[in-house]
């Protein structure tokens, strides 16, 4: 396997550069999340500081929720890039990448790649509107680094995913499907919203393995301070290869022309 | 000898398994001189854009070889598709980028360098040049077809296919597109593999034609060559009465009369010899409708395939006769 670096850094800018020029795209990227973090995130809001301390370990619940809300989005990011691969299917411009010397397996490398740089769109978004709802930060420039990248890695191992479960499809709302059976159960059943202390032993279970906690409680630690296990940042590197080279096989093997 | 620009042997294409099985294309053999327009016939489902699919490598083949530029499109794929360039039947561009964005893009997915000053040539040949930095949404059909082509002629390609590529044009776009093809063909010295189920368009284009039907080529040849398959004109007639078959076969140059009741299709060395010999055996005033058909492509098809090239299902006593005559002529 050689990898192509022309049609990749074509590829790859074009789904940058498509998200500049849809600006309904671009809204919905920035908008959802900002939502979660106004609206669910002020849910705690009349809450006393003592119960929040106890709870979420700051008595500001936003500073707690940011991390986990920019994880969760990174599913939303998947789906957005499955949902743009069904469309170049439709419109038939994947006969036209295709009848080209690009391969298949590149074309899902640029894609995946690709929604993940859409997605981190949301970062310096969010981070503003944080600082708007009175949060105060104090990272240093390796921890802003080492964040994105987080963020970066969860994004790449669900953008993986979703495109090699809607490989076959043309299907618009194949990756609505897909989202429904993932986004509900790995949002939930991770440190994103709430902390795992209180979850029955079986979404524990899950929650221990799910990248969105590991993702979560990396982010968490560099936004409220305290210990930083960098064994989790591995962890989520090998999600992302992981989901990378499956989504590289299946994507080779069965992605759909048309 | 120059190597042929395609090579289709034995080329076979099925979809799905089992008793829903379906044959796209049955044993298929072609072979394409370099420089040439080569016109594939055929009718909605004959196994046109199946057979294209296959030599761009787009869709597997299930039995046989294909070759494209001298490559093999299931050994050398990236070989041969370096070498191809592709023209849908539906324009397909990047309706968020602008023309040269488009053309941009079709460089990086051919890995070209110093590709601006081609693009530059391309957009002026095209008279696209002044839009070249619009979007390409804001492009009527015809500018989207030019660029289209213009994408197709990049990289330099021998072989260009073009897949029903006027479908759904108006009249007037259709011929400049036909201008284009021939200018294009001759200017850049590309082959040229286009699928259409318009008769003329085959016709005014193709340097050869192989007329394709249930995924068989069932004819091949340069238009004259197929039309002169066809060695007479055929006279549609319908009467008000019965006549005596042994009447018309008795008209100098009648080669076969059948008739389903009244309706007369009559196979003669030459209509203009016919005709006047007709109106003074038969009754005019008997005569309700006639119609005279040259040997035309459309005839071709006919009688190769025993239905006209819109129809769907064969009209069983044309076919019938069309059988019963080519089998009396071998």
């Amino acid at each position: 396997m050689t990898l192509q670096w022309s049609p990749f850094w074509g590829l790859y800018a074009r789904e940058l550069l498509r998200t500049f020029r849809n600006p309904f795209v671009l809204l919905i990227t920035i908008v959802q999340p900002f939502m979660w973090l106004a609206f669910f995130g002020s849910s705690f809001s009349a809450a006393p500081a003592s119960v929040l301390e106890a709870t979420f370990g700051t008595s500001n619940y936003i500073q707690f929720l940011l991390p986990g809300v920019l994880s969760t989005s990174m599913l939303t990011v998947g789906m957005f890039g499955s949902m743009s691969t069904i469309q170049d299917k439709r419109f038939g411009f994947m006969k036209r990448i295709l009848i080209t010397p690009t391969s298949k397996g590149l074309v899902f490398v640029t894609k995946a790649l690709g929604s993940a740089t859409r997605g981190l769109i949301q970062f310096p978004i969010m981070v503003a509107a944080a600082l708007a709802f009175g949060i105060s930060f104090h990272l240093t420039a390796l921890e802003w680094a080492a964040w994105v990248a987080t963020l970066m890695l969860l994004a790449i191992g669900f953008c993986s995913l979703f495109l090699a479960i809607t490989a076959r499809s043309t299907d618009w709302q194949t990756p609505g499907v897909v989202s429904n059976f993932i986004t509900m159960p790995l949002m939930f059943a991770s440190a994103a919203l709430f902390g795992a202390k209180y979850f029955p032993s079986w979404m524990i279970a899950i929650s221990d393995v799910n990248p969105i906690t590991f993702s979560t409680l990396l982010g968490r630690s560099f936004v409220l301070g305290g210990a930083i296990d960098w064994s989790y940042f591995g962890y989520l590197a090998a999600f992302a290869g992981i989901m990378l080279t499956i989504g590289y096989v299946v994507s080779s093997r069965w992605l759909a022309v048309e | 000898m120059t190597d042929p620009a395609i090579v289709v042997r034995n080329l076979s294409k099925t979809y799905g398994s089992g008793d829903r099985a379906v044959r796209a294309l049955d044993h298929v053999s072609l072979s394409i001189e370099p420089g040439t327009v080569f016109g594939l016939l055929g009718p909605n489902g004959a196994g046109k854009t199946t057979l294209i699919k296959a030599l761009t490598g787009i869709t597997d083949i299930t039995e046989g070889d294909a070759s494209v530029a001298g490559f093999d499109i299931r050994r050398n794929p990236r070989e041969a598709k370096a070498r191809i360039g592709w023209v849908a039947a539906e324009v397909i561009l990047d309706d968020d980028f602008t023309a040269r964005e488009n053309l941009w893009l079709q460089a990086k997915l051919q890995s070209l360098t110093n590709w601006e000053s081609r693009a530059d040539d391309l957009l002026q040949y095209f008279s696209l040049k002044d839009r070249a930095d619009d979007k390409v949404s804001h492009f009527s059909t015809g500018m989207r077809k030019k660029l289209e082509i213009a994408l197709a002629l990049l990289h330099q390609p021998r072989v260009i296919f073009m897949d029903e590529p006027t479908i759904g044009l108006d009249v007037s776009t259709r011929r400049m597109l036909w201008d284009i093809v021939t200018q294009v063909h001759k200017e850049f010295q590309v082959t040229v593999l286009l699928t259409t189920h318009y008769i003329e368009e085959a016709d005014a284009l193709c340097d050869r034609v192989a007329i394709i039907d249930h995924g068989r080529i069932l004819a091949e040849g340069t238009p004259s060559e197929l039309k002169a398959r066809v060695k007479a004109d055929i006279v549609q007639l319908e009467t008000s009465e019965t006549l005596d078959p042994a009447v018309l076969a008795a008209i100098p140059g009648v080669q076969e009369a059948r008739a389903q009741g009244n309706d007369w299709l009559i196979r003669v060395a030459s209509s203009e010899g016919f005709l006047p010999q007709l109106f003074r055996t038969v009754r005019t005033d008997a005569i309700r409708r006639i119609s005279v058909e040259k040997p035309s492509l459309e005839t071709v098809f006919l009688e190769v395939t025993g239905r006209r090239i819109g129809e769907e299902e064969p009209m069983r006593d044309v076919r019938k006769f069309y059988m019963q005559m080519a089998r009396a002529r071998r």
